[in-house]
């Protein structure tokens, strides 16, 4: 089978259904939808394909496009263990997402927009998936930044959307502007900016990583990776980007956008110093836990789920920052199930509830949409790394892993254990909160009474998803089947990507003393989380019984830190000023003075030329003389 | 004394100074256009003398185009002052300053 | 005998442009400007350029003057048409009165002090069909060898000329709404 082919008709057809969408399909939303889905059910397919019959060794081709002098841009795959496992999750995922879209949207008026506009994504996160060098790489990473953009804006008629996509874009640029600064000095450090290529290098002379300009450049690249995946300080965009459509939010701000951060960090590992590491182990952990918090604190239930994904992100760069890339893109594959089922539920439960969002207005839908309940009650059990289900794996490596770091290196790292321990407890409490208010209790409105289960387009991506949610850990076991090529439900070319690391982890708690009780403990403060939040949430009849009985708190949840309007203050008072001075400097000296001195000037010049039409033909006759004179007096010698 | 080639020039030169002080100092539009005729005569009257006394006909043969172009622009040129002075009513050159600024 | 006719007919060509420049008058010009193109006709004729005097007198005095005649009578010349001798005109004129007469005497004597030549014979020999001769027949060899190009040309310019004064002289459709009256 020929990779380059395969890999390129992965890549272009979505961008083949984006062309004929735009083109032809704005109007006929049907039509759109089947080129769309069919188009996402076809990558899934040949991905499912090429993940099956791939012989693990990794593959590297590419192709000169652009040349300045000495600096040629080449495009090319990269194709090793952690593309495929990426590659698997982005088409599995996004194929069942966009099924779900059509039921979704079905009473929408722009479906081909929307569709237009996932097939976009599609092509540009196909092509992060894919790239060998990081100028693609940051081609397709502005490309998604687009989609992003143009997917949250889909309700471009009111306020809240246009905003919240312009405030994803710029907040993201700002990320984007440090990632860029990073992999031109990259290119002026190293001299090449192929994956592979930097790979040897690092490997070969392994003290450059110590180097200033090893931990500049690790850190600028890992700016790209905090403006993507919402980590601090710039995190703000993620809640808001939940404006768009519900299924965006479930593929793009939940399973594989924001992932794509987390994704680019793993490429670039070797380039990574021990700075670094640390820098994003603190802020991922912090982020952990306050996201967890300020997940109590909403009433939204996207923007619950969207803290939620925060607390999750956090957890991956915490596992990044432990030096353990493989765990990191374990529970960026697992998170990708549980969180796009809790995603899909609660588009689910929005749609059957006519667009309300507002989780005091639902309740007792148990009843009235069985198996969103059932999904949304196996992925929240599967976040909350409840024992046997896909999260517990993924999770707990990552907590014991940050025990480890602190029992290994130092008491100071304990702090790291702490707060995502704290982030594990949170979790429990707000996914408790979120299902025992949604869906236990009497329903608390008019459209939560009438909701009733969705249709099969939305439902069988749920059942599918869940069912992964419950089982995709499993492959730890290692059940091997047809010769060795698949463990479980995953290729095992993916499963090389995490195992080791598992494995290792997993060892290394057995010898450990505390390992083993530390594990339990967490489980056991799960469950009793979601008890407790059982009895304090699910008797409540409106309103959020936290905000009544500790308002303060409440409010600094909500708030979510007060970072938002901490960057309102800071652009209204601070950058504003600054740039109406420049834009004052511009205006005075550069409009004012070149621009319309100049053409002052010439008018002047003008005017006084202008006097010597006089009008007068005995003037002209005049001047026409002392013309000739002059010429005479230079053909005679005079002059 | 036999008039040498000197003196015709002289003549021409006489005449085409008196013509071009007409055009500097007379307004009447039509006054200036025959003293610029006056100029070409002179210029004729001089051609006509370097051609007898070098021994050519270039200069004579130069002198029956002169002639000839001079008749053509005369009736041009008289055919725009009649349209100029039926938008204007006048022929004195120090009214017809609309090119003015 | 031929240096009396050049002093009588060369003063009487000069007094009479005088005439035409200091004149209150436009018909008076214009008569004046006839008696001094036929002036210069008489000089033209001391040069042997019969030929020539014929043609001035024939196109220049008797068809562009008498155009100029016509088109005097036509126009309205008003009263104003005194040379107005006001400070800078009149001093602008004289020094450019000088200044010229004196340029054109330096021209004049830069060229040697050169004798008569011969009498024109009638007809250019045959070796020098471009010799200065007195019969029509010179001017037409060499109008129509040396000179053919600028010939045709010349009949151009006269049609042009001619299509330009008709279409110059046609009267606009409507009258102007706002005429200067003067």
């Amino acid at each position: 089978m020929n990779l380059p082919v395969i890999f390129t008709i992965i890549l272009l057809l979505p961008l083949i259904s984006a062309a004929v969408i735009t083109l032809f399909l704005r109007r006929s939303g049907k039509l759109a939808e089947c080129a769309s889905v069919g188009s996402g059910f076809l990558i899934m397919g040949l991905s499912l394909y090429v993940l099956l019959t791939w012989n693990g060794q990794t593959f590297h081709q590419s192709w000169e496009w652009l040349r300045f002098g000495n600096f040629s841009y080449s495009m090319g795959y990269l194709f090793d263990n952690q593309a495929s496992l990426m590659l698997l999750v982005v088409s599995f995922v996004a194929g069942w997402i966009q099924l779900f879209s059509v039921g979704y949207m079905d009473e929408d008026e722009a479906q081909g927009r929307f569709f237009g506009g996932l097939s976009i994504f599609m092509f540009s996160m196909l092509g992060i998936v894919l790239a060998d060098n990081l100028v693609m790489l940051f081609v397709f990473w502005e490309l998604v930044g687009f989609s992003s953009y143009m997917l949250i804006a889909h309700y471009y008629k009111t306020d809240f959307a246009n905003m919240a996509s312009r405030k994803a874009f710029i907040v993201n640029r700002i990320g984007d502007f440090g990632f860029v600064v990073g992999i031109v000095w990259c290119y002026h450090h190293y001299g090449t900016l192929d994956l592979q290529t930097l790979a040897n290098i690092i490997t070969a002379h392994p003290d450059l990583l110590g180097t200033g300009a090893a931990v500049g450049i690790g850190l600028l690249i890992m700016c790209g990776f905090v403006g993507k995946s919402a980590q601090f300080p710039i995190q703000v965009w993620l809640t808001d980007a939940m404006a768009g459509p519900t299924p965006v939010s479930a593929l793009i701000h939940a399973a594989t956008m924001v992932a794509a951060g987390i994704y680019l960090m793993a490429r670039v590992f070797f380039l990574l110093p021990p700075f670094t590491q640390e820098w994003i182990m603190w802020s991922g952990a912090g982020m952990t836990a306050f996201a967890g918090l300020c997940a109590l604190g909403q009433t939204d239930i996207k923007k619950s789920l969207a803290y939620s994904t925060l607390s999750h992100l956090g957890y991956m760069a915490t596992a990044l920052g432990l030096g353990y890339p493989g765990l990191a893109l374990f529970h960026m594959a697992m998170h990708a199930c549980f969180k796009a089922t809790l995603f899909l539920g609660a588009g689910s439960v929005i749609h059957a509830c006519h667009h309300e969002q507002d989780i005091y207005k639902m309740g007792g839908l148990l009843r009235r949409m069985p198996i969103t309940a059932i999904t949304f009650a196996i992925a929240s059990l599967s976040i909350c790394a409840m024992p046997f289900f896909a999260g517990y794996y993924s999770k707990d490596s990552i907590i014991s892993a940050a025990y480890l770091m602190g029992a290994n290196h130092g008491a100071v790292f304990y702090g790291v254990y702490v707060l995502v321990f704290v982030g594990a407890v949170c979790t429990s409490l707000y996914m408790g909160r979120l299902f025992f208010v949604v869906f236990l209790g009497q329903p608390r409105s008019e459209h939560a009474e009438h909701a009733h289960e969705s249709s099969a387009f939305m439902t069988i991506p749920l059942i599918i998803l869940g069912f992964l949610s419950l089982t995709a850990g499993w492959v730890v076991y290692g059940w091997t089947w047809d010769n060795g090529h698949m463990i479980w439900l995953l290729p095992a070319s993916c499963v090389q990507v995490f195992i080791g690391d598992f494995n290792l982890i997993a060892k290394q708690v057995e010898s450990s003393s505390l390992g083993h009780p530390l594990e339990i403990l967490d489980i056991v403060l799960g469950v009793a989380a979601i008890i407790a939040t059982y009895f304090f949430y699910g008797r409540a009849r409106t309103g959020d019984p936290l905000a009544a009985k500790a308002p303060g708190v409440y409010h600094l949840l909500e708030r979510h830190g007060w970072f938002d309007d901490f960057y309102d203050w800071y652009v209204a008072k601070v950058q504003q000023p600054v740039c109406e001075m420049f834009g004052s400097f511009d205006k005075l000296f550069i409009e004012f003075g070149c621009v319309w001195g100049t053409g002052l000037a010439t008018g002047l010049t003008g005017s006084l030329l202008k006097r010597a039409y006089v009008g007068s033909l005995h003037a002209y006759v005049y001047w026409f003389f002392a013309g000739v004179i002059l010429f005479w007096a230079y053909a005679v010698g005079w002059l | 004394m036999t008039p040498g080639l000197q003196a015709y020039l002289t003549v021409a030169g006489v005449l085409f100074a008196i013509g071009f002080a007409g055009v500097l100092l007379r307004r009447n539009v039509l006054i200036i256009y025959m003293c610029l005729e006056l100029m070409l005569t002179a210029s004729t009257l001089a051609l006509v003398a370097f051609s007898r006394f070098n021994g050519t006909m270039d200069g004579a043969i130069f002198v029956f185009f002169i002639i000839t172009v001079a008749a053509a622009e005369v009736a041009v040129g008289l055919a725009i002052i009649v349209a100029l002075y039926r938008r204007r009513r006048t022929i004195q050159v120090d009214e017809l300053n609309y090119l003015k600024n | 005998m031929a240096a009396f006719f050049f002093y009588f007919f060369s003063a009487l060509s000069i007094l009479a442009a005088l005439f035409v420049v200091l004149n209150r008058e436009a018909v008076n010009s214009a008569m004046c400007m006839i008696v001094s193109f036929v002036g210069v006709a008489a000089l033209f004729v001391l040069l042997e350029a019969y030929f020539l005097a014929v043609l001035q007198v024939l196109v220049y005095a008797g068809a562009v003057m008498v155009l100029f005649l016509f088109i005097i009578m036509l126009l309205d010349t008003r009263e104003r048409n005194r040379p107005r001798l006001g400070g800078f005109n009149l001093f602008a004129g004289v020094v450019s009165l000088i200044l010229l007469a004196a340029g054109a005497a330096w021209l004049a004597h830069q060229f040697p002090l050169s004798v008569a030549p011969q009498a024109a014979p009638l007809m250019p020999p045959d070796d020098n069909p471009l010799a200065y001769a007195t019969s029509a027949k010179a001017f037409g060899y060499g109008l129509f060898t040396r000179y053919m190009l600028p010939f045709q040309v010349t009949g151009f310019l006269l049609l042009i000329a001619m299509v330009g004064v008709i279409v110059l002289s046609k009267r606009p459709a409507a009258p102007p709404a706002n005429e200067p009256q003067r």
